[in-house]
């Protein structure tokens, strides 16, 4: 009762100890919060850094081409020459309804011509992405993985992303392909 | 999926396969960078506003800010989005909350917690940005003000609840600016931040006092913050200049009793709305619960969920590229409908918790509004005060004492 009324005759003394309370409590807040989420950071190896795509559940929808933050999508097809067949008849580099095994763009299995062939030796072939013409739609992936050996397949090119805070891409991919990795491998290849 | 279906050529000429060396760049030195400049401008702010009194260096530090964390960072990762990093770690400990991330959350606040909102005040580009383009004060009216003052608090109430139920990180998705940072992007999003440029013009940084959770989660800290902004050491004349300077309202003006209630009066209203505020939090808690399973279709797997059993329903629909993959990965109906319900318990709880802290956000600005105020003279609200700057200049009494020594009126 004593203390109440000393409140009340003192409005200022009153204000400045709910001021101190006030302080020490956020103050505590942070300590509080920032060591929980200290506690957080102790596989620092794992914390994962980087959006990625796992080749083994891409199913080259062709989101990454049209969904991506960017004009030109981040997503670019990488080529894993030891896993590829080199052959002639290339399901990721040719339509599968090509009339003719030329250059012309109507039996090109790339929009952009971004997959360039090299003859090596009879009868082989090597085939090598022009990463500057690529944009990511995932028609080559599709047909060297519905044909040949899954030598095509796609990934997000680390120097190109922007880092989102959460990958348009990954929002709308249907397999869930996209995930957070570790700094330390910014890439799943395949050989 | 279909592998190794030709073998490896034995190749006769003496090929060599090709070293394809992929980019990474280095990253954590940008971090570095990063996390450097944060701490450094945050420092040149607290000690142009808290020690010189002056604007200059604040203008400087908009200016690299928007140039580094805007243009050249691409506004990629911020404190403003870090809530909902932050708030998934404290909730799922599956999540592995990258360091800058934490640092990025817990330096600014730090700081309001010393020095009041000095990130606020020309650090944040987005901030920044909207005091570079800003050239004319218009007042809004208090009673607009205070509706939208709620909108922010609402805004991060709604990103931690998608946040911690993994469904979607909206701070992010939702961000005016960082189209107009990275030069292209969604174009609908790119009007609205044009749009809120052209109004920052005319009016103080209508993003920050009306839409920015961060800033709403700073401003706690601020409001009682150890070293405070002091306009002058001398006495205030009540000469309204720095009130009318401010762009964001946080000067408040003398108190005066305009509608001439009896204090009586004054003190049922406010118990009144004491009274109220357990009914707000239950009626917003209500509410929002009842709306939880509508919420939820924001979440990947509810959004699957509701595919799958459609599919189920009539089987001979064209399958959708979200089926394929998941009837050609051997999804399990009984796993999904494990994770649906998963979401939807989530959903439930965390939905009631938001609607309750909704309420609560209601009841207080009620309470704010009704409750007496006794300033004499014109103060600092510490609680919307972004530091920038801009009404040192505009007081007589500290122009005075500066110019020429201890003249006192």
């Amino acid at each position: 009762m004593e203390q109440k009324k000393e409140n009340k005759n003192s409005p200022i003394a009153r204000r400045k100890f709910l001021r101190v309370l006030g302080t020490a409590v956020a103050g505590g807040s942070i300590l509080a919060v920032s060591g929980v989420l200290a506690s957080r950071l102790k596989n620092e190896k794992e914390a994962s850094y980087y959006w990625q795509i796992d080749p083994q559940k891409c199913t080259h929808c062709g989101r990454c081409e049209t969904d991506c933050v960017l004009q030109v999508s981040a997503v670019k097809c990488f080529h894993a020459n030891k896993v590829c067949g080199y052959c002639d008849l290339c399901g990721g580099y040719f339509r599968s309804n090509a009339k003719e095994l030329n250059t012309a763009a109507e039996n090109l299995m790339c929009p952009t011509g971004a997959i360039q062939r090299k003859f090596v030796e009879d009868p082989y072939f090597e085939y090598t992405i022009d990463e500057s013409l690529c944009n990511g739609c995932g028609k080559c992936v599709k047909g060297c993985s519905s044909f040949g050996n899954g030598s095509l397949y796609l990934q997000i090119k680390r120097d190109l992303c922007t880092d989102c805070n959460e990958c348009k891409i990954a929002r709308v991919c249907p397999s869930d392909a996209i995930t957070r990795v570790s700094m330390d491998t910014a890439y799943k290849l395949k050989d | 999926m279909a592998q190794n279906r030709f073998p490896k050529p034995d190749f006769e000429s003496g090929y060599k396969y090709p070293e394809i060396h992929h980019a990474i760049p280095n990253e954590e030195l940008l971090v570095a960078i990063d996390i450097f400049l944060l701490v450094a401008l945050m420092g040149i702010v607290s000690w142009a506003v808290i020690k010189k009194r002056t604007r200059g260096p604040i203008l400087w530090v908009s200016v690299i800010s928007v140039a580094y964390f805007g243009f050249f960072r691409k506004g990629c990762v911020c404190s403003i989005g870090s809530v909902q990093n932050v708030a998934l770690a404290l909730t799922d400990n599956t999540y592995a909350l990258p360091l800058s991330v934490l640092l990025f959350f817990i330096l600014p606040v730090l700081f309001a917690f010393l020095f009041g909102r000095v990130f606020c005040a020309g650090v944040c580009p987005f901030g920044a940005l909207q005091e570079l383009v800003n050239i004319k004060n218009y007042k809004l009216p208090k009673a607009l003000t205070t509706v939208l003052g709620m909108m922010p608090w609402f805004y991060l109430i709604f990103a931690l609840l998608y946040a911690v139920t993994r469904s979607s990180f909206i701070i992010c998705r939702f961000d005016p600016f960082i189209g107009i940072f990275r030069l292209g992007g969604d174009i609908g999003m790119i009007t609205c931040g044009v749009i809120l440029l052209i109004m920052a013009m005319f009016t103080g940084r209508p993003f920050c006092r009306f839409f920015c959770p961060y800033g709403a989660l700073l401003s706690i800290f601020s409001s009682v913050s150890i070293w405070k902004i002091k306009l002058t050491d001398k006495p205030c004349i009540n000469c309204e200049l720095c009130h009318n300077a401010c762009p964001v309202d946080a000067i408040r003006p003398p108190y005066a009793n305009k509608a001439k209630e009896s204090r009586l009066r004054g003190v049922k209203r406010l118990l009144n709305y004491f009274v109220l505020l357990p009914l707000l939090i239950l009626c917003g808690a209500f509410l929002m619960r009842s709306v939880s399973s509508e919420l939820s279709r924001a979440n990947k797997e509810v959004r699957l969920y509701d595919m799958v059993m459609q599919h189920e329903a009539n089987p001979g629909d064209v399958l959708s590229l979200e089926l394929e993959a998941f009837y050609g990965q051997g999804d399990s109906i009984e796993g999904l409908t494990q994770r649906y319900e998963k979401v939807q318990a989530d959903f439930k709880l965390y939905t009631t918790i938001a609607g309750a802290l909704m309420g609560l956000v209601v009841a207080i600005t009620l309470i704010g509004l009704s409750v007496k105020r006794t300033r004499k003279q014109y103060e600092i609200d510490h609680a919307a005060c972004v530091g920038c700057a801009r009404c040192f200049s505009y007081c007589p009494q500290y122009k005075i004492g500066n110019e020429s020594g201890n003249i006192a009126l």
